[in-house]
């Protein structure tokens, strides 16, 4: 497990009142394998809470990454679904809880307001 | 263009030449395709090295069709001494049972060849032919060609399966059979279509639903469809034709999306079979009033995929609603951005006006007190990544030039929005409809706000906002010595002022000012823009008019059913029924089914409505328009817990009733009858 991963889930129930919303309502187990081990992680999802706990299920949902896909994932760096498409990461299961988590991934790096670029490019800006 | 057969279910599709032959094609996307994949490039028959010909072709049903043909070139002579039957059908899978008839008194020595390859074609990469990134391999074995491509960790295969013993290679497969006189031989091929997801198992398998499914059960299923919507009895034909084949087509083009588990419909073949936020939501809003149950699986998925944070590459911003979503390699390798791509300014308004407009119908408090936080989050989008400028506007430029969409409105191709002679604008640019659908969407979220939510507050600014826009609006877009409104404004503020369709959209979305109302309407069903067929996207005497240009001067299905509905919300039921009437009259030169497009020419110069070469059909927002135009012409609108029926049936339609139409009031008739010269004594 990275340190990364750990802090990332640490944070999540502050995180949960404005990120987690409306539809998502149930638990999911995320896998991270490396090379020789797979961790788990337990969540437990409504709207405006999160239960983090490492173990397996029950889960309404399973979501299967690569530890270092996720990594890229809580950087901002790789998307989700994408992994998902090209079958890099994958899951069974109710999908509104992987969409919902998704929701807790950060902006690529580097990514600016686009209001602030649209201003300044129509030179409504200084 | 050669003519096309196309057979589908759900985003399974195929699409073949008149005898059933598929041959490598980089312009129209012919072949056997499913999740935006090309499983099968080529598949063309010969019978002793020969090609065929096609007699007939029987294409009565959306998932099946048969050809029936004859060796050799036609000639006024035919006398084959033999005869092919390809009976194929989309079951999930594609199955083609083939048969050749051997009718000489003799028994007969044949050499059936299948030629069969598979490239994997993204469907993106069909304009663009490139070098494929990942390998195929083939496999042979006994009775079976096995395809496979894998990049990576993606893996679609095709395995083809014969019923009778076959001799396979690399490129196809041969039988070598004899054939008693007046007898006939048959097997039967069996293509799947595998998507490799969690632990190397077919995704589909993992679905609620399941990939395959017999063709008993597609047309149990399409029936059960049919039998649940209203009965409709009429005088009319072409609106009784057009009715069934529409409820036809709505029940082919749902699928199952391997991505999400849930019954979709998809937007169009064969460019579009997939969730579209726009298409979806136009669809869904022309088909709730006859199925409502079809609505809330689009509702959910596109509040699961709202945006939720900032990314250049998919023009995604908080709270806004999907473009488009794709299943395909480069979607998954982000080639593309579709995973989803967030490029257009319209559909986060247009989800809020579905989700009110849902509730109108059928009463399902429950979902829309859990959508909440999705509409709000809509609404808060609207007012700021959507203001890009930040001048109380919605105005789109794209984050991704090289992969995204230039013009995010519905008319999105490169030159759709321009002057009236013939300029484009920079960017970004504000187009008028987004406005009005704003405008509405803040009317409406404000009904929910406080009848549903608890929070008169927020009703009362959504209210006033949506006034203080509408005042600007009729300031800022009305070009007064025209008397019509500026297709957009560019990023000037000056008037981009062509006159287009999309001023019918703005008396849908109720921000035109009543006083103004009387001359949009002229200018709709003027000479300009009315072609006496429909509202032409883009007025004759523009500068980049073209009859045939995609969104500059082709009449649109959907777009009149949407015109229509804003005639008849300001009160001219004459003028929307003369839009259903003719919308109707053309249907019938498509047996009913509505292309996407058809050509902008005068009525009078040529008598029907002409194709747009590269139309798709069935789409859904066609498919869709002849529930509108009923609804307009009975004048079907919830109100509390009744439905109102107002009905105008245009002169010479005669009866129009339509029988248990669902909703929140349980199940009612609504009867409407045409009264003029034509119609006789008035009853």
């Amino acid at each position: 497990m990275t340190e990364a991963t750990e802090r990332f889930f640490e944070s999540l129930p502050a995180r949960a009142p404005t990120v987690l919303r409306g539809l998502v309502d149930g638990t999911l187990q995320i896998d991270l394998s490396t090379d020789n081990q797979t961790e788990h992680w337990l969540v437990r999802m409504r709207p405006g809470a999160i239960e983090v706990s490492r173990s397996r299920g029950p889960a309404d949902a399973i979501w299967y990454s690569s530890a270092e896909l996720f990594d890229r994932l809580i950087a901002g760096e790789a998307q989700g679904v994408a992994a998902v498409l090209r079958n890099e990461s994958t899951f069974s299961g109710n999908v509104v809880l992987f969409l919902g988590f998704r929701r807790f991934f950060p902006n690529p790096p580097g990514t600016r307001d686009p209001r602030e670029v649209a201003r300044k490019a129509a030179g409504r800006l200084g | 263009m050669k003519e096309l057969v196309s057979i589908l279910d759900g985003n399974t599709f195929m699409v073949s030449d008149r005898e059933g032959d598929i041959e490598p094609s980089f312009d129209f996307p012919t072949g056997l395709f499913s999740f935006d994949t090309r499983f099968l490039s080529k598949w063309v028959l010969t019978l002793d090295g020969e090609r065929l010909h096609a007699l007939s072709v029987d294409t009565g049903e959306s998932y099946r069709t048969r050809f029936f043909l004859a060796p050799g070139q036609p000639t006024h002579y035919l006398d084959a001494k033999a005869s092919v039957i390809r009976n194929r059908a989309i079951v999930g899978s594609f199955e083609e049972e083939l048969t050749v008839l051997n009718h000489s008194g003799e028994e007969v020595e044949f050499s059936v060849r299948i030629e069969m390859a598979a490239d994997f074609a993204d469907l993106f990469e069909i304009k663009h032919a490139r070098q494929k990134r990942g390998r195929t391999t083939v496999t042979v074995t006994d009775n079976e060609l096995r395809l496979v491509y894998r990049r990576e960790a993606f893996h679609r295969e095709t395995v083809i399966r014969s019923s009778a013993p076959a001799q396979v290679d690399a490129a196809g497969m041969t039988f070598r059979i004899r054939i008693g006189r007046n007898s006939e031989w048959t097997t039967r091929l069996h293509a799947s279509t595998i998507v490799y997801g969690a632990r190397g198992e077919d995704i589909r398998a993992t679905l609620p639903y399941g990939g395959s499914r017999s063709a008993d059960a597609i047309r149990a299923e399409q029936q059960e469809l049919i039998d649940r919507a209203p009965k409709l009895g009429c005088d009319c034909e072409p609106l009784a034709g057009a009715y069934r084949r529409s409820l036809n087509d709505l029940a082919a083009l749902r699928y199952e999306s391997i991505a999400l588990g849930v019954r979709l419909i998809a937007a169009g073949l064969p460019w579009f079979m997939t969730l579209f936020g726009r298409d979806s939501i136009i669809t869904s809003l022309q088909v709730l009033p006859f199925l409502p149950e079809l609505i809330p699986p689009t509702i959910q998925m596109l509040a699961g995929l709202q945006g939720h944070r900032v990314d250049d590459f998919r023009d995604e911003e908080p709270g806004k609603i999907l473009h488009e979503l794709r299943y395909g390699e480069t979607a998954g390798f982000e080639e593309q951005p579709h995973s989803p791509y967030y490029g257009s300014a319209d559909s986060t308004p247009l989800f809020v006006i579905l989700i009110d407009e849902y509730e109108r119908w059928t009463g399902d408090v429950a979902l829309i007190k859990r959508l909440e936080p999705h509409v709000r989050a809509a609404l808060e989008w609207i007012d700021t990544y959507g203001d890009l400028l930040g001048t109380g506007y919605l105005w789109y430029r794209t984050r991704n030039p090289e992969t995204g969409l230039q013009n995010q409105c519905w008319k999105d191709s490169w030159d759709a929005i321009s002057y009236a002679d013939g300029r484009m604008p920079g960017f970004p640019r504000a187009t008028c409809e987004l406005q009005g659908y704003a405008y509405d969407a803040k009317i409406r979220a404000a009904r929910l706000a406080r009848t549903f939510w608890d929070d008169p507050e927020y009703a009362d600014r959504l209210e006033r906002e949506a006034a203080e826009l509408k005042r600007r609006f009729n300031h800022d877009f009305w070009i007064t010595d025209r008397e019509y409104y500026a297709l957009a404004l560019d990023a000037d503020g000056r008037q981009v002022d062509a006159l287009t369709s999309n001023i019918g959209h703005l008396l849908w979305s109720g921000i035109v000012d009543e006083s103004r109302a009387g001359k949009v309407v002229e200018h709709l069903l003027g000479p300009r823009l009315f072609s006496g067929w429909g509202v032409r996207t883009l007025a004759e005497d523009a500068g980049r008019y073209n009859p045939i240009g995609y969104h500059v001067g082709t009449v649109w299905p959907f777009d009149n059913s949407i015109i229509a509905w804003g005639l008849w919300r300001y009160g001219f039921r004459d003028e929307a029924g003369l839009i259903c009437d003719t919308m109707l009259a053309a249907s019938r030169y498509f047996d009913g089914r509505l292309p996407e497009a058809f050509a902008g020419y005068a009525r009078s110069l040529t008598d029907y409505p002409v194709e747009y070469p590269t139309a798709c059909s069935p789409q859904a927002w066609s498919t869709g328009t002849p529930l509108l135009l009923l609804r307009v012409m009975l004048g079907l609108e919830p109100q509390g817990e009744h439905l109102i029926i107002d009905p105008a049936v245009p002169p010479g339609m005669g009866r129009v009733e339509l029988l248990d139409i669902p909703g929140r009031w349980g199940r009612v008739d609504a009867l409407g009858r045409s009264r003029g010269p034509q119609d006789g004594q008035d009853t």
